[in-house]
């Protein structure tokens, strides 16, 4: 029943979940917006868990205005710092699954019957990430290759060219030059890359590799993205996580950024 | 198992709130449990990347671009692009070639042929 609030049948609300856990303090919630304004984001028990759910205004939240509020870029930034800011907050009570974005039920009665079907799947990755949470690491080199001219090897010379064709060979060497610069550069990057993802794994209880992001979106033009990884790490390794970004970053001069922790979202799809 | 819950307790709201929009994305689009709801909301429709690319286009105006794979195809990211940008010149050079060359093996057919016409007609 949805009658909390006056003047609004049952069908013009829909449920919207924003994560599982095992347990919920309400006041974790207290002052959420969540994604309307005007109902409360509050705990949903179904057998030994608890949803994480709020009521939203049903016309508001079809596909059609999904598909919208996902193409406006401020709508799309709202909706997803909100869910979010839900998520994190139901984190600070245990371990937390977060739901994908936009997940929607008719009513809580139709909600708790879904979820409950889910329940041992929910279970699985409660244990799986409980006193875990994930790490982004970000490795970034210089985006220019250096100079050619000390990586360039004088080609073989072969005869027949003449004056008029050593300019044309010069030419091509300079760029064969340039190109060589830039496929080493690339292999030390991917090395590099892989080097650190290698020495953070072993730290890790699960890894991923998310696709690194170009300049265009980093807005960056010095440094390019060699490596976009997430790790689910255990809080009693953080410190020895940390430790060894700081000695990968010493060792091989990338730029290591370090993110977290977040809400193990990348770590909970799979179980 | 004070340690697991302090960090549980404190760390888990700032970092996330402070993160970029980006990473915020990367997770909260991407990532978590899929269980279908009433309403579904396609997230292939919403891929990640289709909303990078939303955003690089709004960010950056060069939205000519914008293909939506052009972070295989931006030398600077990939050395293979580099090299295919070199094969796919090759490619187009070659077929070129070949509609010029099978462009100048029909025109001795043609001629041939319009000299038998003429042959007939005299």
């Amino acid at each position: 029943m949805t009658t909390e609030w006056p003047g609004t049948p049952e069908t013009a609300t829909a449920t919207y979940v924003f994560a599982v856990c095992r347990q919920l303090d309400p006041a974790a919630l207290t002052g959420l917006a969540g994604l309307a304004d005007g109902f409360p984001v509050r705990g949903l028990r179904f057998g030994a868990l608890t949803a994480v759910v709020q009521h939203v205004p049903a016309a508001g939240f079809t596909e059609d205005a999904w598909q919208q509020r996902l193409s406006d870029r401020e709508e799309l930034e709202h909706c997803a710092r909100a869910h979010h800011d839900v998520v994190t907050a139901a984190a600070a009570c245990g371990p937390t699954a977060p739901l994908a974005l936009a997940t929607l039920y008719r009513g809580d009665e139709r909600a708790r019957q879904a979820l409950e079907a889910d329940a041992d799947r929910f279970a699985a990755v409660l244990a799986r990430v409980e006193g875990h949470a994930e790490w982004g690491v970000k490795v970034y080199l210089p985006a220019t290759a250096p100079g050619p001219a000390a990586t360039a090897p004088p080609g073989p010379h072969r005869s027949g060219g003449g004056a008029g064709g050593g300019a044309g060979r010069a030419y091509l060497e300079r760029k064969r030059g340039l190109h060589r610069a830039r496929e080493q550069h690339h292999d030390r990057a991917l090395r590099t890359a892989e080097d650190i993802d290698t020495a953070l794994s072993r730290l890790a209880t699960a890894t991923r590799r998310l696709r690194p992001h170009g300049p265009e979106l980093t807005g960056e033009k010095h440094r390019l993205q060699i490596l976009n990884a997430t790790y689910l790490v255990s809080s009693v390794r953080v410190r020895r996580l940390l430790e060894a970004v700081a000695g990968l970053r010493h060792r091989t001069g990338a730029d290591v950024e370090v993110s977290g922790p977040w809400v193990p979202y990348s770590f909970v799809g799979e179980v | 198992m004070t340690d697991v819950d302090e960090r549980w307790g404190a760390p888990p709201a700032n970092g996330p709130t402070t993160s970029n929009l980006a990473d915020i994305l990367e997770r909260v689009l991407d990532k978590g449990i899929v269980i279908a709801g009433d309403i579904k909301i396609d997230l292939l429709d919403i891929e990640l990347l289709t909303i990078r690319l939303r955003l690089f286009v709004s960010s950056v105006e060069t939205a000519r671009k914008a293909g939506i794979d052009w972070w295989e195809t931006d030398p600077a990211l990939s050395s293979k692009a580099a090299q295919n940008e070199l094969r796919e010149e090759n490619r187009r050079l070659r077929e070129r070639v070949d509609a010029l060359e099978s462009g100048d093996d029909d025109s001795p057919a043609d001629r041939s042929k319009d000299k038998d016409t003429a042959g007939a007609a005299t």
